[in-house]
């Protein structure tokens, strides 16, 4: 008799690990698909990481940090003026959405979670989340394209505006709720007002979730080429404000497109560019949401 | 909280500091044509770069957009190569003035290994873009290039995906050339065409440049200084004399001597006389409004349509176009007192 048999008529459980049992079998197979899966999840980053590394990185020296874009007949150039119109259209778009989003957030969370205003309110950020960015280029380019009678940064910074205000919105809602109800009891217990509690512990408690929601917003503004396409369409120049603004995302979009050598390495090196601005915004807003636990 | 104000303190820095940024005093803004538009930024940032005061800047969307945006007041001027229709024209209250500013020869260009000189007759190139002519080693064109080794590779046809003054000359001259065609897709900034397999759009002369680069087997119609900075092979066409002519300065201005501009500036030039012509060439217009209210930015534009017919002309034929003849420069010259 085998021991296995007299496990079975004993009706004991056999507490040996058998890795030929169906049931170890199944186990092993799930595990190593979940862990393949997490490998292949990061698969596509760091290979597109990896290929502007290699593409990118070939024609990245310090004068195109610089420069001004180049024409089709000429060699060198840079991107100076889009890095420069990036940076103000996002800002623009934050010092929008920010204060707009956290406002509409405190109401969400604080004031009237269960009114039919805030409900619809929530509705409408979880739509606006999912609105193809180009509708908020066409949007922006109806209501301030055509009203100032030109294309501009400002009509840039409003189209990308409309993209971070339900992300800041949102995120801010969930991280105002994730303080402990007994902190703000403990500051009504205490006396304080609802704006004070408000101030003093929701908000700073909140803080770290607000700052990532803001820090994905501005991510996502800074890669979006479409709104930009309608609102700030491109230029050769510095940024002016009032008039058409380079940026990266539309600098890539026009020049990888472009069957001229010079512009396809630029389009590149502007690619690496901006992946690098992220990352570092994500790395950022990482810090700081560490630091204040 | 604290983090709070600091970024939002960041971010009104920003907002203060970059404004600052800013040079010129008068900003002429245009959009339109992509056919002209290598040569149009080498003349507007040497004209910028020239001249302090005043910045021109030049986005290449397509005629189509451009006339667009030109109706929609949202550019100080346009550039288109099918000029603008009466219609198009009427919808703009200021008036229009046209002027064409240079021209340039349509070239099919395409992507075969191994084969740099190509020769294509008339009905032949028209059968391709009819969808008749589908295989690259089709009798007909194995008998116009004799010691060519053509391969036994499908045909695909790439297309312009957007609304387009070169597709307009194009599909103008492939309908002054072949009845079937005229019959069968007409002429427009945008075509049906007959294909129904085989075909690639795609937006611009640069992306069509781009397209015919990466695709073997492809032909397509741009401009002859985008083939020629792409470094693609560009085909001898046969015009209306029965003469192959390899596209180029010399046969551009023979094609372009047969037209005259009449009054109000437009004028196609569809199918050529003459033995030497290249039989696709076309005058690319810059599309200006007849009153402006800022006077300052009507005295740029005099400046600036002075520098591109004069000075301009200069490079035109480096950058791969055709300089236009001096009688024509007159007349723009002339035509452009309209602007006021």
């Amino acid at each position: 008799m085998t021991a296995r048999q007299v496990d079975n008529e004993l009706r004991k459980p056999s507490f040996e690990k058998n890795p030929y049992e169906r049931r170890a079998l199944q186990s092993y197979v799930l595990s190593t698909l979940t862990v393949g899966m997490a490998i292949l999840a990061c698969f596509p980053l760091f290979s597109v990481i990896l290929m502007l590394l290699y593409r990118g990185g070939q024609r990245l020296a310090l004068t195109v940090f610089y420069s001004l874009p180049p024409t089709a007949f000429e060699d060198g150039g840079g991107f100076g003026n889009a890095i420069l119109g990036t940076l103000f259209m996002v800002g623009l778009a934050g010092l929008i959405s920010i204060p707009f989003g956290i406002l509409a957030a405190i109401f969400l969370a604080e004031l009237g979670p269960h009114r039919k205003l805030s409900q619809a309110a929530r509705f409408c950020a979880k739509t606006l989340t999912g609105l193809p960015s180009i509708l908020a280029g066409v949007f922006a380019y109806a209501s301030v394209v055509l009203v100032m009678g030109h294309y501009s940064a400002w009509a840039g910074g409003i189209a990308l505006s409309l993209l971070m205000i339900p992300i800041v919105m949102l995120t801010a809602e969930e991280a105002i709720k994730m303080v402990p109800r007994g902190m703000k009891e403990a500051a009504y217990g205490m006396g304080c007002t609802p704006a004070q509690a408000m101030m003093k512990v929701s908000l700073p408690v909140a803080m770290p979730g607000i700052i990532t929601g803001v820090f994905l917003a501005v991510a996502r503004a800074a890669g979006e080429t479409a709104p930009l396409l309608f609102t700030a369409l491109f230029s050769d120049y510095w940024l002016e404000v009032n008039q058409p603004t380079a940026s990266l995302a539309v600098l890539i979009y026009n020049y990888s497109g472009s069957p001229f050598a010079n512009l396809i390495e630029l389009a590149w090196s502007a690619s690496l560019v901006l992946v690098l601005l992220v990352l570092v915004l994500n790395i950022a807003s990482r810090l700081i949401g560490q630091r204040n636990k | 909280m604290k983090y709070l104000s600091k970024l939002m303190a960041m971010l009104m820095l920003m907002a203060l500091v970059f404004p600052a940024v800013s040079f010129a005093d008068v900003s002429l803004v245009g959009s339109g044509a992509s056919f002209p538009a290598p040569l149009y930024t080498t003349w507007f940032k040497t004209f910028s770069r020239e001249n302090s005061g005043v910045q021109v800047s030049y986005q290449s969307k397509g005629s189509g957009a451009g006339i667009r945006d030109f109706q929609n007041h949202v550019v100080d001027f346009g550039a288109s190569d099918a000029a603008m229709t009466p219609e198009e024209i009427s919808k703009v209250a200021e008036g229009v003035q046209l002027l064409p500013m240079t021209a340039g020869e349509i070239v099919l260009t395409y992507n075969l290994e191994g084969v740099s000189d190509l020769k294509l007759p008339r009905d032949v190139y028209a059968g391709i873009f009819l969808g008749q002519i589908t295989k690259w080693d089709d009798p007909a064109i194995v008998k116009a290039n004799p010691g060519v080794k053509l391969p036994s590779e499908n045909i695909v046809v790439v297309a312009r995906a957007d609304s387009s003054g070169t597709n307009f000359n194009f599909t103008q001259h492939l309908c002054a050339i072949s009845k079937t065609f005229k019959d069968k897709v007409g002429f427009g900034k945008t075509v049906e065409w007959p294909l129904s397999q085989n075909l690639i759009k795609a937006p611009k002369n640069d992306g069509v440049a781009a397209a015919i680069k990466q695709t073997p087997g492809a032909i397509g119609y741009v401009e002859f200084g985008y083939a020629q900075m792409a470094k693609l092979p560009m085909a001898s066409l046969q015009n209306k004399a029965g003469k192959f002519v390899a596209p180029g300065l010399k046969s551009g201005q023979a094609a372009l001597a047969n037209a005259v501009l009449p009054e109000n500036m437009i004028v196609f030039i569809t199918d050529p006389d003459g033995d030497g012509s290249y039989p696709m060439v076309t005058y690319t217009w810059m599309l200006f409004y007849k009153t402006y209210q800022d006077k300052e930015k009507v005295e740029w534009i005099h400046k600036l349509i002075d520098y591109c017919l004069y000075k301009g002309q200069a490079i035109s034929d480096k950058a791969g176009y055709i300089p236009m003849p001096e009688t024509v420069v007159k007349k723009v010259a002339a035509a452009a007192k309209n602007i006021k």
